[in-house]
C-alpha cells in the first residue's frame, strides 16, 4: 500500500516526459528526462515477452436462426418480428502494425437482421483516424392496425368509390368491407463518416457528418370538428449533422472550440385526407394537415478548463446557436366554401437564438475538503414574428384571428457545495442550488427553486460502501396568471406543475459490498415525493420509489451465478373541474414494476463447453381510479428465458447454440375490445394488443483467427 | 438583462483570463503522473513474465490495444510500459520475489492478504481513487474528458477502471451492445425503467447510453451530450425541434415534461395515460376539464377521450404545428 506522503507527492508532481532517443531501436540507448530532471533509462526495456500484435485478427460468426411467430413487439427494434428463418452474421475484424502504428477496425452486428450495423476505423494511431459507421434502427410500431383508406404511405390519403359517410362509425355500412391491413413502422438509417487529426501532441482536430433518414409509416389521427379518425402518417425525414472540433492539451489547461450543425428536411410537407364522416357543413369532406417543417440549428460551443493551483481548476463553456425554420405556410384551409383572408406572411421566418453558458471552481483546498461553485444560463430567445393568423377550425369553421405566442426561456443556477473527509471511512457533504426560470406569454412569468441537500459517505473497509442523501427543494412562483391570449381561459385555479409551488424531498441509498474477491452485493433505494402546495386544480402531489438489488458470485473456477430484482412505484393524485370552478373529481395514479433475473455462467468441459442460462421477469401494472371508480388495471407480464451453449470444436472454431423464448401478456383497456367503429365519433385502427409467444433458436459457427 | 449580460461578460473575462494566463506554458507531449519508488531494470518483461495468459489476471491483450501499440508515441508502451500506468515497479517486483522465495502465493489476492505495494486499479484497488484517476487523466484529460474534475462521477469517487477495462481486447464500456450493462450496474433504478414496455432502444443493444449521457461530465444537467436536454433529444428527433408556428409550451421547455425518457408504462415514453397528463395542466371549461370514468370503456359509453389515442384523437400536433389553422394543434 502506497504511504500517504508518496500520494501526495504524486499528486503534486505532474511532470513532462520527453523521448530523448527513438523508441524502437535497440542500438541506441533510450532515456527518459522528468521535467524534476528524473533520468530513466529504458536502454534494456526489450519487451521480449511482450506479443505485440501484428497482422489480421478477430472472430466471425456465421449461423442461422429461426423466429417461431409473428409480433412487432418482440422484434420492435431488433428486427426478430416475423416468423421465419434469419441469417446470422457477425464480426469483429482488427489489422496492426505495431511499429508505424497503423491499425484497423471493423465490427459488423446483426448483418442478417434489420437492426444491422458496421463501424470501420482505422488510420496511423497518434496522427489521424479515420471512421465509417452505418447502423439500421426498425421501429415497429404496429402490425394490427386496419383502415379503409387507400394511399397509405403518401400524402393522400383518399377513402374506396362505395364508402358512406355518416354522422358516426355506425353509419359507415361500407367499412367492414373497406377495412385492410397496414404496418405502421418506422425504419432508421444512420450513415456517419469522420476523421480525426492529431498534428501535433497538443492539438486534435475532428470533423463528423451524420446521416440519419427515417422511412416508413406511424400512426396519427386528423379531425373534423368533433370527429376523428385515425390516419396513417408517411415518415420521410432526412437530418444531417455535422460535427467540426478542435481540441488543444496544454499542461494546465485544455480547451474545445466546437460547431455542430443539424439539417431537418421533410419529404412531405402535409397530409390531406377525406372525411370519413358526413361533413359538417359544405366543404369540409377534405383535411389537410402540416407535417414537421424542414429546419436548422447551428451551435459554436467553446469549453476550457485551467488549473489555476493543483487543488483548484476552472473550467466554463459557452455555446451560442440559433434554430431556423422558414417552410413555406400550408393555406389556412382545403374547404373552397371558406375564405380566410391571406396570410399575413408566406413563411414563419422563424429564429430561436439559443445560449447556454457554464462557470464552475472545483477546489480542495485541504487534503480533506472539496468545494465547487457553478453558475449556470440557459437562454431560449424566441425572435420568430409575430401575426395574427385568421385560423380556421378543422377546415369546417372561419375564427376570429389569434397571434402567435413564441415562447422565451432563461434559466439562471447557482450551485454551492462542499465535502468533507472526516476520517478515512466518512465523508459528510452538503450543498445548496438555486435555480430561476423566467418565461414569456405563461402563466408564471418567474419560478424560483432552492434546494439543500446533504450526502454521507461511509466506507467500512476497502470493500463496503455507503452514500446516503438527502434533499428537499422548494420552488415559489411569485405570480401566476392565465395567460390573457389563450381562448378559451384556463381554470384560474389550475396550476401548471412545472410553473407551480412545490416542495420536494428525497431520499437516495446506495450501498455496496464484496464479501470476498468473489461476491459482489448492491443495493439501491430512490424515494422522492413533491407536494404542490398551492394547486387546487392540476396535479397535487406524486411519490416515487424505488429498490433495486442485484448480486453476483463466482462459486467456483467455473461456475459464476448473478442475480438482480427490483421494484418501482409512481404514484400521483390530480384534481380536475368539469364545471370550471372549485374541483369536482380526483384522479389517481399508480404505476408499479416488479423486475427480477436470475442467471448462470458455467464451464461444464474445460476448454470445450461453456453453458450459460438467464431469466428475467417484468410485472408492471397501471393502476388508476378517478373518485374511487377504477379502471381496469394495465397489465404487462413479460417472462423471458435465454440458453446458450458454445463448444469449441479446436482452437480456432466453436459452434454456438442459443435459444430465446419470450412470453409477453398485456391487458390495455385503449385498445382492447375496441374496434374501428367502437367509438361512435372516432375511426379507429382497431388495434389489439402486443401480447406475443415467441421462441427463437439460433444455431452459428465462430471463427477466431 | 444586464445582469445577464454582466453574467456572460463575467464569464468571457474568466475564460480569456484562463487562455491568456496559460499562453506562455509550454505544450506538453506526453505528460504522466508519475509516483514515487525506482523502475525495474527491464521494464514489461518483469511483469508478464509472470502475468502471461494463463494467470488469474492476464494482461496480454493490451497488445491488441491502443495502449500496446509502440509507433504511437503517446502509447503507455512507447515509453514506460506497464509502469507507466502501474508507476515503478521494482519495489512490487521485490515483495512478489520474496513471497515466492517464502513458497508465498502470488496469485488472487486473498481477503486479508496485503496487496503488493504496486499501483492497480478499479474497485477492489486499495489505491486512493483520485491517484488511481490521475494516471488516466495525465494523458486523457482532453476532449470529451475536460469536464471530468467536478463531474458527477468524479464526486462519486468513481475509478476510470471500474468502468474500463484496458486489458481486454473490446472495452465493454466502449461497445454500443454491451455498454449498458456497465452503466445499470449502478444506476440500477435506471435498468427498472428499461424493462418496461415503452423504452429507448437501449436494452435490445441498439443505443448506447453515451448517445445521450456524457460520462466523464458535461455542463449540462444529468450530464447530457448536449448543452440542453431539448438539444440532446433534438439530435436524434430533429423533426420536433421547430421552431413551429404553433409552439407547445412545455415541448420548447422540456421534453421530459411529458416524457420519461428510460421507460414507461405509458407508450410512448409517457409519464401517464394520455387524458390524465394533458389534464394536468388543461381545464378550460369544456370537454379539456370533464371527469374520464370507466364508464367510458368498450361496454359503456366509449369516450374518445379514453380510446384510441385520447385527446390525440384530434390534437394530434402536440410537438407544435406550422399550419396556419394549426392554434389548437389540431392541423
Amino acid at each position: 500500500m502506497m504511504s500517504r506522503q508518496k500520494m501526495k507527492k504524486t499528486a503534486a508532481s505532474v511532470f513532462t516526459l520527453t523521448v530523448l532517443a527513438a523508441h524502437f531501436s535497440a542500438a541506441l540507448a533510450e532515456e527518459f528526462i522528468t521535467d524534476t530532471g528524473e533520468h530513466i533509462d529504458i536502454t534494456d526495456w526489450e519487451c521480449k515477452f511482450c506479443e505485440f500484435e501484428e497482422g489480421f485478427s478477430g472472430e466471425v460468426e456465421l449461423g442461422a436462426g429461426y423466429v417461431s411467430d409473428d409480433s412487432y413487439k418482440f422484434g420492435e427494434y431488433t428486427g426478430l418480428n416475423e416468423e421465419g428463418a434469419f441469417p446470422v452474421g457477425n464480426a469483429s475484424i482488427r489489422y496492426r502494425d505495431d511499429i508505424d502504428a497503423d491499425y484497423l477496425n471493423l465490427s459488423l452486428r446483426d448483418a442478417g437482421l434489420d437492426s444491422r450495423s458496421l463501424r470501420i476505423e482505422g488510420g496511423r494511431q497518434g496522427t489521424y483516424d479515420a471512421f465509417l459507421f452505418y447502423q439500421e434502427i426498425p421501429h415497429f410500431l404496429s402490425d394490427t392496425a386496419m383502415t379503409p383508406y387507400q394511399g397509405n404511405g403518401s400524402e393522400n390519403l383518399s377513402l374506396p368509390a362505395a364508402w358512406v359517410a355518416a354522422g358516426s362509425t355506425a353509419g359507415m355500412t361500407a367499412l367492414n368491407a373497406s377495412l385492410r391491413d397496414v404496418d405502421l413502422e418506422v425504419e432508421r438509417k444512420r450513415f456517419g463518416v469522420g476523421l480525426r487529426f492529431i498534428p501535433t501532441a497538443p492539438w486534435k482536430y475532428e470533423v463528423a457528418v451524420r446521416r440519419d433518414t427515417r422511412e416508413g409509416k406511424m400512426g396519427t389521427s386528423g379531425a373534423f370538428f368533433f370527429r376523428g379518425m385515425n390516419l396513417v402518417e408517411p415518415i420521410d425525414y432526412e437530418t444531417d449533422q455535422v460535427d467540426v472540433s478542435a481540441a488543444y492539451r496544454g499542461k494546465d489547461w485544455q480547451a474545445t472550440l466546437h460547431y455542430y450543425g443539424s439539417f431537418f428536411s421533410n419529404d412531405n410537407d402535409s397530409l390531406i385526407w377525406q372525411n370519413a364522416f358526413a361533413p359538417i357543413v359544405p366543404g369540409a369532406t377534405f383535411g389537410q394537415r402540416a407535417q414537421a417543417p424542414d429546419n436548422q440549428f447551428h451551435q459554436l460551443q467553446a469549453t476550457a478548463a485551467y488549473e489555476i493551483t493543483d487543488a483548484t481548476r476552472l473550467s466554463g463553456d459557452i455555446a451560442v446557436g440559433r434554430m431556423t425554420q422558414d417552410e413555406d405556410f400550408l393555406p389556412a384551409t382545403t374547404n373552397p366554401n371558406l375564405n380566410a383572408g391571406v396570410l399575413p406572411a408566406n413563411s414563419l421566418d422563424g429564429e430561436v437564438d439559443t445560449l447556454t453558458a457554464n462557470l464552475k471552481v472545483h477546489s480542495r483546498p485541504t487534503d480533506r475538503l472539496r468545494v465547487k461553485g457553478a453558475w449556470g444560463y440557459s437562454d431560449r430567445d424566441n425572435n420568430t414574428p409575430q401575426n395574427a393568423y385568421t385560423w380556421v377550425s378543422t377546415d369546417a369553421f372561419v375564427n376570429a384571428p389569434r397571434t402567435n405566442l413564441p415562447y422565451s426561456f432563461t434559466r439562471q443556477e447557482f450551485k454551492l457545495d462542499a465535502d468533507y473527509r472526516i476520517d478515512n471511512f466518512t465523508r459528510l457533504g452538503a450543498g445548496f442550488e438555486h435555480e430561476n426560470i423566467e418565461r414569456t406569454y405563461l402563466e408564471a412569468e418567474e419560478t424560483d427553486e432552492d434546494t439543500i441537500w446533504g450526502e454521507l459517505k461511509v466506507r467500512a473497509r476497502q470493500n463496503m460502501d455507503m452514500t446516503v442523501k438527502i434533499a428537499r427543494a422548494e420552488r415559489d412562483v411569485s405570480d401566476y396568471q392565465p395567460v390573457a391570449e389563450i381562448d378559451p381561459d384556463q381554470n384560474p385555479l389550475l396550476r401548471k406543475y412545472n410553473m407551480a409551488d412545490r416542495t420536494r424531498h428525497s431520499v437516495r441509498v446506495i450501498a455496496n459490498a464484496s464479501p470476498s474477491q468473489r461476491a459482489t452485493v448492491g443495493v439501491s433505494f430512490d424515494f422522492s415525493t413533491d407536494e404542490y402546495t398551492d394547486s387546487t386544480v392540476g396535479l397535487t402531489d406524486a411519490r416515487d420509489a424505488a429498490v433495486s438489488i442485484d448480486a453476483g458470485v463466482q462459486l467456483t473456477e467455473d461456475t459464476s451465478l448473478h442475480a438482480f430484482a427490483g421494484f418501482e412505484r409512481i404514484r400521483s393524485r390530480q384534481s380536475g373541474s368539469s364545471i370550471f370552478a372549485a374541483p369536482d373529481w380526483e384522479a389517481r395514479n399508480d404505476d408499479t414494476v416488479n423486475t427480477a433475473g436470475i442467471g448462470a455462467r458455467h464451464t461444464l468441459i474445460e476448454d470445450k463447453l461453456d453453458i450459460g442460462a438467464d431469466y428475467i421477469l417484468m410485472r408492471a401494472t397501471g393502476e388508476i381510479s378517478v373518485d374511487g371508480s377504477d379502471f381496469p388495471d394495465l397489465e404487462n407480464d413479460r417472462d423471458t428465458i435465454k440458453l446458450y451453449a458454445n463448444y469449441r470444436l479446436k482452437e480456432t472454431m466453436s459452434l454456438h447454440l442459443a435459444y430465446w423464448y419470450e412470453d409477453y401478456d398485456v391487458q390495455n383497456w385503449s385498445v382492447d375490445q375496441v374496434n374501428p367503429d367502437t367509438l361512435p365519433g372516432v375511426l379507429t385502427f382497431g388495434e389489439e394488443n402486443e401480447s406475443y409467444d415467441v421462441n427463437v433458436v439460433t444455431l452459428s459457427v465462430r471463427y477466431k483467427f | 438583462m444586464n445582469k445577464k449580460k454582466l453574467s456572460i461578460s463575467l464569464l468571457f473575462a474568466l475564460l480569456c483570463f484562463a487562455f491568456s494566463a496559460s499562453a506562455q506554458q509550454p505544450a506538453a507531449t506526453s505528460a504522466k503522473a508519475p509516483l514515487a519508488g525506482k523502475y525495474t531494470e527491464k521494464g514489461a518483461d518483469t511483469c508478464i513474465k509472470c502475468h502471461d495468459e494463463d494467470a488469474d489476471y492476464p494482461v496480454f491483450d493490451i497488445f491488441k490495444t491502443k495502449h500496446g501499440t509502440r509507433g504511437d508515441k503517446r502509447s503507455p508502451f512507447a515509453g514506460l510500459q506497464c509502469e507507466a500506468c502501474h508507476g515503478p515497479g521494482v519495489a512490487g517486483a521485490e515483495a512478489m520475489q520474496e513471497t515466492l522465495d517464502r513458497g508465498g502465493h502470488v496469485g488472487r489476492v486473498r481477503p486479508g492478504q496485503e496487496r503488493p505495494p504496486i499501483l492497480n486499479f478499479g474497485s477492489k484497488s486499495d489505491e486512493p481513487v483520485e491517484l488511481q484517476n490521475s494516471m488516466c487523466l495525465s494523458c486523457h484529460e482532453t476532449g470529451d474528458h475536460i469536464s471530468w474534475k467536478g463531474s458527477v462521477h468524479e464526486d462519486a469517487d468513481i475509478a476510470c477502471a471500474k468502468c474500463h477495462t484496458i486489458h481486454t481486447v473490446a472495452d465493454r464500456v466502449l461497445e454500443r451492445e454491451t455498454q449498458p450493462e456497465v452503466c445499470l450496474d449502478c444506476h440500477k433504478t435506471q435498468r427498472i425503467e428499461f424493462q418496461k414496455p415503452s423504452h429507448h432502444p437501449v436494452r435490445t443493444g441498439q443505443m448506447a447510453c453515451s448517445e445521450c449521457h456524457a460520462p466523464h461530465g458535461s455542463a449540462a444537467d444529468r450530464s447530457l451530450i448536449k448543452p440542453t436536454l431539448n438539444e440532446t433529444c433534438y439530435s436524434c428527433h430533429a423533426e420536433k425541434r421547430g421552431p413551429f408556428l404553433w409552439e407547445h409550451a412545455p415541448v420548447t421547455e422540456n421534453c421530459s415534461l411529458c416524457h420519461a425518457p428510460h421507460g414507461s408504462i405509458h407508450a410512448p415514453l409517457l409519464e401517464k395515460r394520455t387524458g390524465w397528463l394533458c389534464q394536468q395542466c388543461h381545464s378550460q371549461a369544456g370537454h379539456p376539464s370533464v371527469e374520464l370514468s370507466p364508464a367510458g370503456l368498450p361496454g359503456g359509453s366509449p369516450s374518445p377521450f379514453l380510446l384510441g389515442d385520447s385527446c390525440l384523437n384530434c390534437h394530434i400536433q402536440v410537438h407544435g404545428s406550422n399550419h396556419p389553422s394549426g392554434v389548437k394543434l389540431m392541423r
